[in-house]
């Protein structure tokens, strides 16, 4: 929140919309070797904002040549920032946090105009962004060796954490700021250099990501941006010069394109994919609690990511409990005001663009096709003044059983499915019985309960009475099964590894 | 439509609202009561800091992963209206003064209660406010 944005935080009976940063139409260009260049590819495609259906950017849909142009650059970027000291690279990427926080809001409303979240969700997602900027400058310390001496008589042995050259991510659309740092600062800290391919269709927060990395004065080339399709990803994929390939989105993309050709072509690969998480009550939960949480976990973000709660699991046959709970949720998730997140009290925000909004509602009608009973029916929504195209309220499907297609795959949108165990063992079952292993959650107040079910479950990213598991910036963001392909997560010291290759010295002097 | 604070960013914006509105009081009461001018400026130097304090909580702890959006227990802002300082004597100006405190303290403890349930660090900034302007509120009291 900026000082000269008070006037606009008044809450009187009217509509109250947060200033838009984005104004006309911007045409994107790409960021390599310290300037902004057209794409070779001559064809755009339409960024638009969801709430509001106004064109705010076009962005090129990008060619093989420009992804080589960038990977030139950061080629002959790297000899020179390898060799600038560890706490040099630190101090780059402290100015550049000291940028981000100054645009704060600002970066938080791009975020809301080309995504459609609110603007509580948007700024959460630029300071977690943020926090792996500052994380990263811990580099000095972070990317130490380790070493034995007299491994035998006069003769020691060192191991030196050292980078590879040129790194690249391909970004989703979901957290269109914040993802691309889960990699990028850790990359650059590590004495690697960089490309950022964001999200076609959420390029913004990116684009001005980089105005404040160009700000910041990092070297021509150490980070460079490319925006585009299929033709980028495809070079960032088969380049020889690209050493790895940081990779969010679908499991379908993740395994079988990224991971698949990435590997293929000798390259590191982390590639974070999709998810089906599983949120377990027990008869013992705190009511309160766990309705805050999971109405969070199931409808923020208007549940387009990959930690969302997709399927709700009671234990037991405490239906009274069940009961009581679904009502809660119930009365909540209906009073839930959808329209545009810059309207300040709005909590929902539309979904980023129709094609995923008609996906979802295939998944509610497949819902209905087999047999769940939809007892909140998301297709009746108002989201007056603004369009209905990207809109769609919470749904909430009863007698839910593990063979339907709503129970097994990603609806990502928001969208609850209720199920019932008889005991914490068949919850369990049910968690791992699932080709993804993204994250569980379990809501009770026994802590013998909360351990089993952490031990037991296969899911990178487990939550003990918090809804969304959304690991710091100092841990890795795990995974496992079907939604992660690769050895070393995004985040923290994972990070740190999965950007350098150790090399052992054992010296000996006469 | 009947407004209420439902988010995070909202309760936020209001608590702005309300220090700035002190501020621009304690502004008024400084020009109209010339001998306490000193302690009514500090004042309302102490509404700026203080909103920027709750601003700076927000920010350095906001995160999508905790119920930013989902407050079960909204506040109405009409239930936290400040009065206008339309006294004839410094008595009843800082009679005014004091109750438009209390309701910025009742505020503070309302979003502190609310907002445990959407961001960690918030309650404590609230919590810390509530001490802060008991002062306040003694201070007044010394002024009369």
């Amino acid at each position: 929140m900026d000082s000269g944005s008070a006037k606009e935080l008044k809450v009187v009976d009217v509509m109250v919309v947060l200033e838009e940063p984005i104004k006309g139409v911007i045409e994107l260009k790409n960021y390599i070797d310290g300037e902004w260049v057209e794409s070779e590819a001559s064809e755009t495609r339409d960024v638009v904002n969801p709430a509001t259906l106004k064109k705010i950017a076009k962005v090129p849909v990008g060619h093989r040549e420009d992804v080589k142009a960038a990977v030139d650059a950061a080629k002959d970027a790297f000899p020179r920032w390898r060799r600038t000291t560890p706490l040099s690279r630190a101090r780059y990427l402290m100015t550049l946090k000291q940028l981000l926080e100054e645009n704060f809001e600002e970066l938080g409303r791009v975020v809301t105009m080309e995504h459609g979240k609110i603007i509580d969700e948007a700024r959460g997602e630029v300071r977690r962004g943020i926090e792996n900027v500052e994380m990263a400058t811990g580099i000095p310390s972070l990317m130490m060796g380790y070493n034995a001496e007299d491994i035998s008589r006069g003769i020691d042995e060192v191991l030196i954490k050292q980078p590879l050259g040129v790194f690249a991510c391909v970004a989703p659309f979901n957290f269109p700021f914040m993802v691309s740092l889960w990699f990028m600062p850790y990359a650059v800290a590590t004495g690697n250099t960089y490309i950022i391919k964001p999200s076609p269709w959420t390029p913004l927060s990116t684009m001005k990501l980089t105005e404040l990395i160009d700000e910041a004065g990092f070297p021509p080339g150490v980070i460079n941006l490319v925006n585009g399709e299929v033709e980028p990803v495809s070079e960032i994929l088969e380049n020889p010069g690209v050493k790895g390939v940081s990779f969010v989105g679908s499991t379908k993309i993740g395994r079988d394109v990224i991971y698949r050709n990435a590997t293929s072509h000798g390259k590191r690969v982390q590639a974070q994919c999709g998810a089906k998480n599983f949120l377990v009550v027990t008869p013992d939960a705190d009511v309160e609690l766990t309705v805050s949480s999971l109405m969070s976990s199931f409808f923020g973000n208007t549940g387009q990511r990959c930690l969302a709660g997709a399927n709700l699991v009671f234990v037991g046959d405490d239906q009274g409990f069940m009961e009581k709970t679904l009502g809660v949720i119930k009365e909540r998730a209906g009073a839930i005001k959808m329209g545009y997140g810059l309207e300040e009290g709005v909590q929902m925000g539309p979904l980023q663009a129709e094609h995923r909004k008609k996906r979802v509602l295939g998944y509610i009608e497949s819902g209905l096709k087999e047999g769940a009973t939809l007892t909140m029916d998301g297709r009746e929504f108002n989201c007056d003044p603004y369009p209905e195209t990207c809109f769609l309220a919470p749904s909430i499907f009863e007698g839910v059983n593990l063979d339907m297609t709503i129970a097994r795959e990603e609806i990502f949108g928001p969208v609850m499915s209720v199920l019932t165990a008889e005991d914490l063992d068949e919850a369990i079952g049910m968690v791992n019985s699932s080709s993804y292993g993204n994250a569980a959650s379990i809501f009770t107040t026994k802590g013998g309960t909360a351990r089993r079910f952490q031990y037991d479950v296969e899911c990178g990213n487990i939550g003990v009475n918090i809804g969304t598991a959304a690991p710091m910036a100092f841990f890795p963001f795990s995974g496992m099964k079907d939604s992660f392909f690769g050895d070393l997560h995004g985040q923290g010291k994972d990070a740190v590894d999965f950007f350098t290759e150790n090399k052992v010295v054992i010296q000996r002097w006469p | 439509m009947a407004l209420v604070l439902r988010t995070t960013s909202q309760i936020i914006g209001h608590h702005a609202e309300l220090e700035k509105k002190s501020a621009e009081g304690y502004g008024a009461l400084a020009e109209r009561h010339p001998e306490h001018q000193d302690a009514f400026n500090r004042l309302g130097d102490e509404n700026h800091r203080h909103r920027a304090r709750v601003e700076r909580a927000y920010r350095l702890g906001v995160t999508d992963a905790f119920e930013v959006g989902f407050t079960p227990n909204p506040l109405d802002p009409g239930d936290y209206a400040l009065e206008e300082f339309t006294g004839e004597s410094l008595s009843e100006d800082l009679d005014t003064a004091l109750r438009n405190e209390e309701t910025v303290i009742r505020f503070c403890l309302d979003a502190a209660k609310t907002s445990g349930k959407l961001l960690p660090d918030l309650p404590d900034t609230f919590d810390q406010l509530v001490r802060r302007k008991r002062k306040r509120v003694e201070l007044l009291r010394s002024l009369t």
